[in-house]
């Protein structure tokens, strides 16, 4: 009841409600698309397209995390990739556990990593994810745990700014190395592959695939939803006073570290579903996730958006994303110069992202902007921490 | 280890021009004729009395023939004449001047493994009253580690001649390494024992060692074993002490690669995610350096890294500096968006970087005096390691001359402290911000320099080095070399120290957990500056 | 009296006798005195890096007083504040709020909850928000991250915050982003926000500094209106604002008082004039 409530009020701006409805009725239509309409049809979509803009929609999900934090509490994270890869890995255990002796090496008990590796039994943290239940569980808890270890450590000593961007980023370093190593028993370099099937259902199927789509623009839209409640309550404000002016909301008698360390580990859980429904529809899941570029490129995806407005990262990682995919295919050298590019151009010129641009022409025509909607606001950029001096 | 072999054979090629003038124990003739009974042993035993032949006789000019059958160029000709065949010449086994063209196919004689370890014991018998005292030196080394009793006469010998005090410590040495297991009298043993742990090294450590485990008499293993424990400790300490030297040498690295980004973050507040890059280019400058001097002016490679130092701080202060000019001067007051340009521009410079010179390592070569190794004790120090910790002790003192002493430098740590009070005083902040990131940038690049000496050079050069440098900043705090200095050095030493134990990737991760836990203690680092400015 | 030992005793270097006591034993407060105070500092001490920001200070403020602190630039009078609120830690010296609260073992947090508002000297309000969320965000009441996520606006609080508007003069802008608020209104909007708080004890740091002879004007009548029913310490360096608040006077210097009475009295004491005119 409490919790409908706190949902409803993520609903109070037609922006988000609009952005609810495409992002759902997408998770429909691709579906629709790809297994009703007759392979030969101009509105046909080929099955390798599902998991590829499934995988967008996965990256869109992580932007909304990272802007979360970064948009609306001035964090920077450079780790988030982190939570993303911990989401995904659980998973990933869970769907290595479903292969059961369909592996090379047909063995019922141990993966084939493990076989490789002369692994006589299961190391303990492998147990229990056999069970769907228990992944789904680690999925949320393992980013959320780490997120709040973290968190409560950082905040608590009040590390701000560049500072904590950087070791967010050696977290996520050192988790990547963690990773690396064999006997960590996550599969070392190779990390986890060759799933066959969740709950039983044919992971290569075209059903099970277009479920799996649905379900991550589900939770795309759940997490949106979740997110524009948390902005638009006072707890909202409250760590929009923390982004802005951290030292004055503590002599108005609140907690900084608290209140951002629950955003953080919400945001750090939001990563890591998207994350574990990343997994099933690329197939794959490895230490490369845990790479400190992967993160800050979360971060562009972010800022090219627009942060702070929760629907911009979400358009800004599926443009993005859709721009690499394109670069990739026909200009492979010159991605890297485009992303480069599109990290330095969105800085200097696009503080605001694609979302502050048309913002400020919807605001130009209108000529006067309401100052109260949430999505109309203009928040201002990461304030200096000393502003209260 | 080669450097070492090649000194010796070198030595040795001396030896056998030398020794007919110094007069012989047995004369040319006589180790000429043993030696061309080589050619009619066809079988292993009967190879293996020639050598023995040629060790009694006890002659030097023996070893070239020696040496030969032991790399396999001892050859007998159809005419039963014994030669060595090196290359495309033919030279006689004695007195290697060359030898008369043989008609018909050489035949090579023949050796096994344990025929070889033999001519090395009988080499090194031979050498023990060599007139350099390297050559017996290496000759008593080698009796030392075979510990064969039957060149103990020889040993003896040679002992009783002996001059040169170190030399002849080593052949104790091996008198008591041979005495240890040849003599069956405890009081022997005893002193051989003391001798042998005395000396303290990884050798001494394998003979005891070896010897503990077969002893007959339980006195002697019992001493056997303390000498081995007494070894240890020893070699314990040596051990800690080349840790100690593998982290200083790790952390002045650490301390190069982070030293410019502790400027530029100390004075501008900016994070230069490009650092690496920065540092990458200066050891590609090396590269091209390089590879122009090999293609036009050979002579002077071995002057190629202080050519390339120069060259370096330009390359990469220049690019600092339009970097500067033309990004980051825009993004003042936003560290965050800084730190994310700087990222854009370190993709664009590592794909530039890749487009130009391909994805590969590319081979920046060592100038003589920067390769080799030699030992302090047990310790081995190579020089390029060596250099590059001098070479970082010396930028340091630059800059710390340049910050204390310059105008530049008192300008800097001006608006470090107080941008708006320098900038209310006369300093023009944005002169004093462009050339403090030309000079980091700079710094980076010379810090390439000597990392193409120890490193790869590939375009991902700086990613390896960029996260290690901002722990580094963060770990020793902002706005102080001093800071730097010790957080490199600290940073590179534990590093080392936990290696052994954790493994060098757990090592790694280990230290990430520290400094994150550091830096919740001490958010602003070790030597922040203090007082109500900064709060 | 106990609880001043026990603090003594759990620093771990040991402090002379003399270092210990008041300054001025005469005024020394007598433990039983201090029941009845609302601020009670004695004998804080606090050095940056060698730089005795604050030297032996004692100041004691009674139950619904006003003060004003006086002082040249570098007196201590923002050390103080900062010490009172938690956000510096005495080198030694008590401090106890309200009798026998020990603001020493407090953060900041803590302090502003048990009720003391502080304005800082450049106005500081939340600029990307509107002025009744301003206002919102400082209301008296839970202070937790998770229960104001499910906090709802009500009637009550509404109230609030209307009647705070129009005592400061803002009712007409309060759907307007504080960053467009002028100096003056920001100054008195983050007054609101201390009254929001509704706190025992107001400190507020140099409330007029750049604002027209009107604007003051306006913010001691505010500021006499509060102190009705608030302690309130104001750290002024305008001589006329002070004497509109016609309230006793703390002149610090270096780091400690060097005169305190009525405004007339330390105006006529031969130190301060020295202090102020030079030597």
């Amino acid at each position: 009841m409490l919790f409908t409530r706190f949902l409803a009020g993520g609903l109070k701006s037609p922006v988000i409600i609009g952005a609810l409805v495409v992002i759902l009725a997408i998770g429909v239509i691709v579906p629709v698309l790809n297994l009703a309409v007759a392979p030969g049809s101009a509105f046909h979509i080929p099955d390798h397209m599902v998991p590829l803009f499934g995988k967008y929609l996965c990256y869109a999900m992580a932007a909304l995390a990272l802007d979360l934090v970064w948009g609306y509490c001035g964090i920077l994270s450079l780790g988030h990739g982190a939570f993303f890869a911990l989401g995904g890995y659980a998973m990933g255990m869970h769907l290595m556990r479903e292969i059961g002796d369909r592996g090379v090496y047909g063995n019922a008990v141990l993966p084939d990593f493990m076989v490789f590796l002369n692994w006589k039994e299961l190391p303990w943290f492998w147990h229990g994810f056999d069970s769907f239940v228990f992944a789904c569980i680690m999925v949320a808890a393992a980013p959320g745990i780490l997120a709040f270890v973290f968190g409560w450590f950082a905040f608590r000593s009040r590390v701000t700014g560049v500072y904590l961007s950087i070791i967010t980023q050696a977290m996520t370093y050192a988790l990547l190395l963690a990773f690396f190593r064999n006997d960590m028993g996550f599969g070392g370099n190779n990390g986890l592959t060759d799933f066959k099937d969740v709950l039983g259902f044919d992971l290569q199927s075209g059903r099970v695939r277009s479920t799996l789509f649905f379900l991550t623009a589900f939770f795309l839209a759940l997490n949106l939803l979740i997110a524009a409640a948390i902005v638009g309550s006072k707890y909202g404000k409250i760590l929009r006073a923390v982004r802005d002016a951290e030292p004055r909301t503590r002599f108005l008698g609140y907690r900084p570290d608290k209140i951002k360390l629950f955003a953080w580990t919400v945001s750090a859980i939001m990563a890591g579903v998207a994350g574990a429904l990343y997994v099933p529809q690329v197939g794959i899941i490895n230490p490369g996730e845990f790479a400190p570029a992967n993160s800050i490129e979360m971060v562009v995806w972010t800022a090219v958006g627009g942060r702070g407005t929760l629907v911009g990262p979400i358009g800004g990682a599926i443009l993005v994303n859709a721009a690499k995919s394109w670069f990739t295919g026909v200009l492979p050298e010159y991605w890297l110069f485009a992303l480069g590019a599109l990290f330095i151009f969105t800085t200097l010129y696009l503080p605001d992202g694609v979302a502050g641009l048309i913002r400020k022409m919807v605001g130009k025509a209108r000529s006067k902007p309401r100052g109260k909607d949430e999505e109309t606001e203009a928040p201002a950029a990461d304030a200096p921490a000393g502003a209260a001096e | 280890m080669p450097l070492l072999r090649r000194l010796v054979l070198l030595t040795f090629a001396a030896l056998a021009l030398a020794f007919p003038a110094t007069g012989a124990r047995a004369d040319a003739a006589e180790i000429s004729a043993i030696v061309d009974r080589f050619a009619t042993a066809s079988k292993f035993p009967q190879v293996e009395a020639v050598i023995e032949a040629l060790g009694a006789a006890g002659d030097p000019l023996a070893v070239p023939a020696l040496r030969a059958l032991e790399a396999g160029e001892l050859q007998v000709a159809p005419d039963g004449r014994v030669v060595i065949e090196r290359g495309d010449a033919l030279l006689d086994p004695v007195t290697l001047e060359a030898a008369a063209p043989v008609e018909g196919r050489l035949k090579k004689v023949r050796t096994k493994n344990s025929i070889r370890r033999m001519i090395g014991d009988v080499i090194s018998g031979l050498t023990l009253r060599a007139p350099e005292p390297a050559i017996r030196m290496t000759a008593a080394e080698t009796i030392f580690a075979s510990a064969d009793a039957a060149q103990l006469d020889a040993l003896e010998a040679a002992l009783a001649e002996e001059t040169d005090a170190g030399v002849k410590s080593r052949m104790e040495e091996a008198r008591a390494a041979i005495l240890l297991t040849a003599s069956d009298d405890p009081a022997v043993q005893m002193a051989a024992i003391d001798i042998i742990a005395d000396r303290g090294d990884q050798q001494a450590l394998a003979v005891l060692a070896t010897y503990a485990n077969q002893a007959s008499n339980a006195d002697v293993q019992a001493a056997a074993r303390e000498g081995v424990a007494e070894i240890e400790s020893t070699l314990a300490m040596w051990q800690a002490g080349q840790n100690i030297w593998y982290g200083v040498s790790l952390g002045s690295v650490l301390f190069l690669a982070a030293i410019g980004l502790a400027i530029t973050f100390g004075v501008m507040g900016v994070i230069n995610m490009a650092h690496g890059e920065m540092v990458m280019l200066g050891a590609y400058t090396t590269f091209v350096v390089q590879e122009t001097i090999r293609n036009s002016f050979p002579g002077a490679f071995e002057f190629s890294l202080l050519i390339a130092l120069p060259l370096a701080f330009l390359v990469s202060g220049l690019v600092g500096l339009v970097m500067e000019r033309g990004i980051i001067r825009h993004l003042y007051g936003r560290p965050l968006e800084t730190l994310l340009a700087t990222w854009g521009v370190s993709l664009i410079l590592q794909q530039a970087v890749r487009t130009i010179f391909g994805p590969n390592n590319r081979e920046v070569g060592n100038p003589d005096w920067m390769s080799g190794a030699f030992m302090i004790g047990e310790m081995s120090v190579t020089w390029s390691r060596l250099w590059i910790v001098v070479f970082a002790l010396c930028v340091f003192g630059a800059l710390l001359f340049a910050m204390n002493r310059t105008p530049l430098g008192l300008q800097m740590r001006a608006v470090t402290q107080n941008r708006r009070m320098a900038s209310a005083m006369g300093i023009r902040t944005p002169w004093v911000d462009a050339l403090t990131f030309a000079l980091g940038s700079g710094i980076a690049g010379i810090a390439g320099v000597a990392l193409s000496q120890i490193d790869n050079v590939s375009p991902n050069l700086g990613r390896t080095y960029i996260i290690d440098s901002f722990m580094v900043v963060v770990f020793g705090g902002v706005g102080n070399l001093w800071g730097t200095l010790v957080g490199g050095l600290t940073l590179g030493v534990v590093n080392k120290f936990l290696e052994p134990y954790a493994g060098a990737v757990l090592g790694k991760i280990l230290i990430l957990v520290f400094i994150i836990l550091f830096i919740q203690r001490r958010p602003r680092g070790l030597f922040a500056l203090k007082g109500r400015a900064v709060e | 009296m106990t609880d001043t030992q026990s603090q003594s005793q759990s620093q771990s270097q040991p402090v002379p006798a003399a270092a210990k006591a008041p300054i001025n034993p005469a005024l020394a407060p007598t433990p039983s005195a201090r029941k009845d105070t609302l601020l009670y500092l004695d004998g804080v001490s606090r050095s940056f890096d060698g730089f005795k920001a604050i030297n032996e200070l004692s100041f004691v403020l009674a139950m619904g007083e006003m003060r004003a602190i006086i002082g040249p630039n570098g007196a201590g009078k923002t050390t103080m504040m900062d010490i009172i609120t938690g956000k510096t830690r005495p080198d030694k010296g008590d401090v106890f709020f309200m009798g026998d609260i020990d603001l020493t073992k407090h953060d900041e947090p803590t302090i502003a909850q048990m009720g003391i508002g502080r304005k800082f000297q450049k106005p500081t309000v939340f600029e990307t928000q509107t002025v009744a969320d301003n206002l919102l965000l400082s209301l008296k009441g839970e202070r937790r991250g998770i229960p104001a996520l499910f906090y709802r606006d009500n009637r009550k609080d509404r109230r609030t915050i209307d009647g705070i508007l129009d005592k400061i003069r803002l009712g007409h802008r309060r759907d307007e982003l504080a960053a467009y608020l002028s100096h003056g209104q920001k100054q008195w909007l983050e007054i609101g926000m201390l009254l929001a708080q509704d706190p025992k004890l107001l400190l507020v740091d140099e409330p007029v500094a750049g604002m027209t002879d009107a604007e003051t004007e306006e913010t001691a009548r505010l500021l006499r209106e509060i102190a009705v029913d608030h302690s309130v310490v104001v750290v002024e360096h305008d001589m006329g604002f002070v004497r509109d608040l016609g309230v006793k006077v703390t002149c610090l210097h270096e780091g400690h008082v060097l005169s305190e009475g009525s405004l007339d009295h330390v105006s006529s004491d031969p130190q301060v004039v020295e202090v102020y005119l030079g030597r």
